[in-house]
């Protein structure tokens, strides 16, 4: 009876699975290059190619045909993709099992989210891509990257930690014997640690509880990427029959998750293809059939439809109208091979596998340091973690080409920044300490940090001491000399945005 | 049954009680360093051929059997500090390293780790080191090279220690049977030469950078209490510019000689005179024979 049901839930079940051992393998396991096609997940999604599309410059458009393929699938099998293949849509029907009330009637505004798509895609045509703050799939990875991930390596690690410390007969044993394939397989390598990870898990709470008030809320009534489907799905040649509700029998409407009978006289754009009408009607009436689709106009108003559109094309230039915040400061570091900041923002869908793959946890979400619309792009925060000489990890996830995919070479010389010594701070220069920790690690072959020998007077003693100064030319702004500086709290050496290999002339040759 | 509040008053005691076994452990100086003191010996190998180089370097200090008994643990430590392929002298030699861990195995130990707490990522360093793969393709159960086990560090108390009162240790060095040094001779540049002694930094935990600020006599503490048992100085290439971590052709020698002693501090002592220092210079190497780490006036060290 439940036959249709239970294929639906086992294909969620695998693809959820699929991709959270595709997010597992989102990290350096000793090949410079990585062995899976770790963000697939967003080479399928449509809302990435959109942003590359809509961006200026050169796009990866290659590598995002599964994207265009997808789009075309559901052009034939309707919104299939939101009920098999979703993951936030899996942790939706998972976790919000337990929060759902007795069916209601209630609609929600199956309308909204084509109005947010418009809004969305006119501010990106403007400019201004927001994309990447309703898209389903970087929601998921991102809250996967910031919160459920670093939450998960933490407990697991307090757990066999205080296992091995506390040496309990018969339990630490055990605990030792599964740690290497926990170790080896389901944790990270070294625990990554990220900001923001608290609003994250806000904002995907408030997506879990929503299902308390309807089934599939967000998928019904705000998620941009379900009305693109629903737009392509509108007159897609799998329909199911009967198209309307039945005369005699209202069940459709309540039993049905995404509302689709009740939704749109068609419900082509609202199906999710789960299936569970198949099992559920009393009468068996229901069947998914290639045919002809019916073309009932579609329920959206045309006042509205112009509203959403003017704001998201005013968006965009109300944005750019402010003064731009890389005037203003010098501590936005974006990773190497990042395109210039308005192409980057306008090209990073804030998925969050670059901050997943970094090799030394140095890239972290923003929150406004390059503006209120930088919110979860990736930046470097060097006292937490620098960027790995020999790696390119990150340009080899980014799917919409935000970060370009830098050959070795070209990496190794691609300055993201310029390190700058605090005098009143650094131990040699303002305590007359030792120290060499800069110099020491400073990775290019011939070092950007050099040694002056100086005769320091303090008081009436004269010490012979070797201080550290930044050669601009070599150093590339890697940041391993501020992470590693002794010095407790904030560096003595940090890392600011002059001399980066991306900025615009304009921002760094500032004249009158 | 218990009551809910003796259930949890019990609980808290076991919790205390486990929290009291937890007490800051002390490492005093080892016995065997004392007994050592004496007589200081040296050998010196040129050649080639690494791996038969190593073998005669140690046969002249009377073989590996003199220093592992069989069914020991033994930690063998090699730098493998840097991000940095083999031919720019930044890493311990993978063949070096290999052939002292076949040795180990030959004498009969029971188990070889080989591990160390690198500077750059420690996966890339194993693998760039090409120590990792050299070691897997021996395929043998008994060789273990992993990372550094986050759990494993403790802090212990170091009786006698001039620079440092505690600092945190990683155990398996210290519960081995017997642990062998295997470092690269490199350019530093503020304690001019890395050696031995310095070396010893890649089993300790906590925030090494500090250390810097008194490196010479902090080294002499923690090689006083983690005893290097075998020094092997791997200077069949040497960095002598731009070190610890290199990354240019240019600043690579090639020597072809190994240094092997008992004594770190003798071992470092010959080392210094690779790079045309006398040993007397480098502060670390004095601080080292003043604690009785070995006699590093070489016209009083047997050559062997």
């Amino acid at each position: 009876m439940n036959i249709h049901h239970n294929w639906r839930r086992a294909v969620q079940l695998v693809s959820l699975l699929a991709f959270l051992w595709l997010f597992l393998q989102t990290e350096y396991r000793g090949a410079d290059q990585l062995a899976y096609p770790v963000s697939l997940l967003f080479r399928l999604d449509p809302l990435a190619l959109l942003a590359a599309l809509f961006s200026p410059g050169q796009s990866p458009l290659l590598s995002l045909w599964p994207a265009a393929l997808l789009l075309l699938l559901t052009l034939i099998f309707g919104r299939f993709f939101c009920g098999w293949l979703c993951p936030l849509g899996t942790v939706i029907d998972l976790g919000g099992a337990p929060l759902r009330r007795k069916a209601s009637a209630f609609a929600g505004w199956p309308a909204f989210k084509y109005y947010l798509l418009l809004a969305l895609v006119f501010a990106a045509i403007g400019g201004l891509q927001l994309f990447g703050l309703f898209d389903p799939l970087s929601i998921f990875l991102r809250t996967l990257t910031l919160t459920i991930n670093p939450l998960w390596n933490f407990i697991a690690n307090g757990a066999f930690n205080w296992l091995y410390q506390a040496d309990i007969p018969l339990v630490s044993p055990l605990a030792d014997l599964i740690y290497p394939f926990f170790r080896d397989y389901l944790l990270s390598f070294q625990p990554l640690l990220f900001f923001l990870g608290l609003l994250t898990a806000i904002v995907f709470l408030i997506i879990l509880a929503l299902e308390r008030w309807q089934p599939r809320f967000w998928c019904r009534s705000i998620c941009p990427l379900g009305a693109l489907f629903g737009l392509c799905a509108r007159h897609s040649l799998l329909q199911r029959t009967p198209q309307t509700q039945c005369p005699d029998c209202a069940l459709c409407a309540t039993q049905c998750r995404m509302g689709a009978q009740h939704a749109c006289p068609s419900g082509g754009t609202e199906c999710i293809r789960c299936l569970d009408c198949l099992d559920y009607c009393p009468q068996q009436r229901v069947s998914f059939q290639f045919g002809k689709p019916t073309t009932v106009p579609f329920n959206l108003k045309r006042r509205t439809l112009l509203t959403a559109s003017a704001g998201g094309v005013l968006l965009a230039p109300l944005m750019a109208a402010a003064p731009v915040s890389g005037r203003l400061r010098n501590d936005l570091i974006r990773p190497p091979g990042a395109v210039a900041e308005n192409e980057f923002l306008q090209r990073c869908i804030r998925c969050g596998e670059c901050m997943k793959v970094c090799i030394g946890n140095a890239l972290q979400p923003d929150l406004v340091q390059g503006g209120v619309f930088s919110l979860w792009s990736p930046v470097v925060v060097a006292r937490l973690g620098y960027c790995e000489y020999n790696c390119t990890l990150c340009g080899q996830v980014c799917p919409t080409g935000a970060i370009r995919l830098l050959p070795r070479e070209e990496k190794r010389q691609t300055k993201i920044g310029l390190a700058v010594i605090d005098q009143n701070r650094c131990l040699p220069y303002a305590r007359g300490e030792e120290c060499l920790v800069c110099e020491e690690h400073c990775p290019t072959g011939k070092k950007a940090i050099v040694f002056d020998a100086k005769i320091i007077e303090q008081g009436n003693q004269r010490l012979a001491r070797l201080q550290p100064r930044v050669v601009k030319d070599l150093c590339i702004g890697c940041g391993i000399c501020e992470t590693r500086c002794p010095v407790a709290g904030q560096s003595a050496i940090v890392i600011v945005s002059e001399g980066e290999s991306r900025a615009p002339s304009w921002l760094t040759d500032r004249g009158y | 049954m218990p009551t809910r509040r003796q259930f949890i008053r019990r609980w808290l005691f076991s919790c205390c009680a486990l929290s009291m076994a937890g007490m800051v452990p002390r490492l005093i100086l080892s016995d065997a360093l004392a007994a050592e003191a004496g007589d200081s010996v040296l050998a010196v190998r040129k050649g080639s051929d690494i791996p038969a180089l190593v073998r005669q370097t140690i046969d002249a200090l009377g073989g590996m059997k003199s220093f592992v008994t069989p069914g020991e643990t033994v930690v063998v430590k090699p730098n493998i500090g840097w991000d940095r392929s083999v031919e720019f002298a930044a890493n311990t030699h993978p063949l070096v390293v290999k052939t002292m861990v076949q040795l180990c195995l030959e004498a009969g130990a029971k188990r070889v780790q080989v591990f160390d707490r690198t500077c750059n990522d420690p996966r890339r360093c194993y693998v760039s080191s090409g120590i990792q793969q050299t070691l897997d393709a021996l395929n043998d159960k008994r060789v273990e090279m992993s990372h550094m086990d986050r759990r494993a560090y403790r802090d212990f108390d170091i009786e006698g220690g001039q620079a440092l009162e505690r600092w945190s240790f990683y155990l398996p060095a210290i519960e081995a049977d017997k642990l062998i040094n295997l470092p690269i001779a490199k350019h530093h540049s503020i304690s001019t030469l890395t050696l031995g002694m310095k070396n010893m930094m890649g089993v300790i935990g906590g925030n090494r950078g500090i250390l810097h600020r008194k490196i010479a006599q902090s080294l002499a503490d923690i090689n006083a209490v983690v005893h290097s048992d075998l020094t092997l100085i791997d200077a069949t290439r040497i960095l002598v510019e731009n070190g610890p971590q290199g990354g240019r052709l240019e600043d690579v020698e090639v020597r072809n000689t190994l240094i092997a002693s008992p004594q770190i501090a003798t071992a470092d002592a010959f080392a210094a005179t690779l790079f045309g220092y006398q040993p007397g210079e480098i502060e670390t190497i004095v601080a080292g024979h003043e604690r009785g780490l070995g006699e590093i006036n070489l016209s009083k060290v047997r050559q062997v």
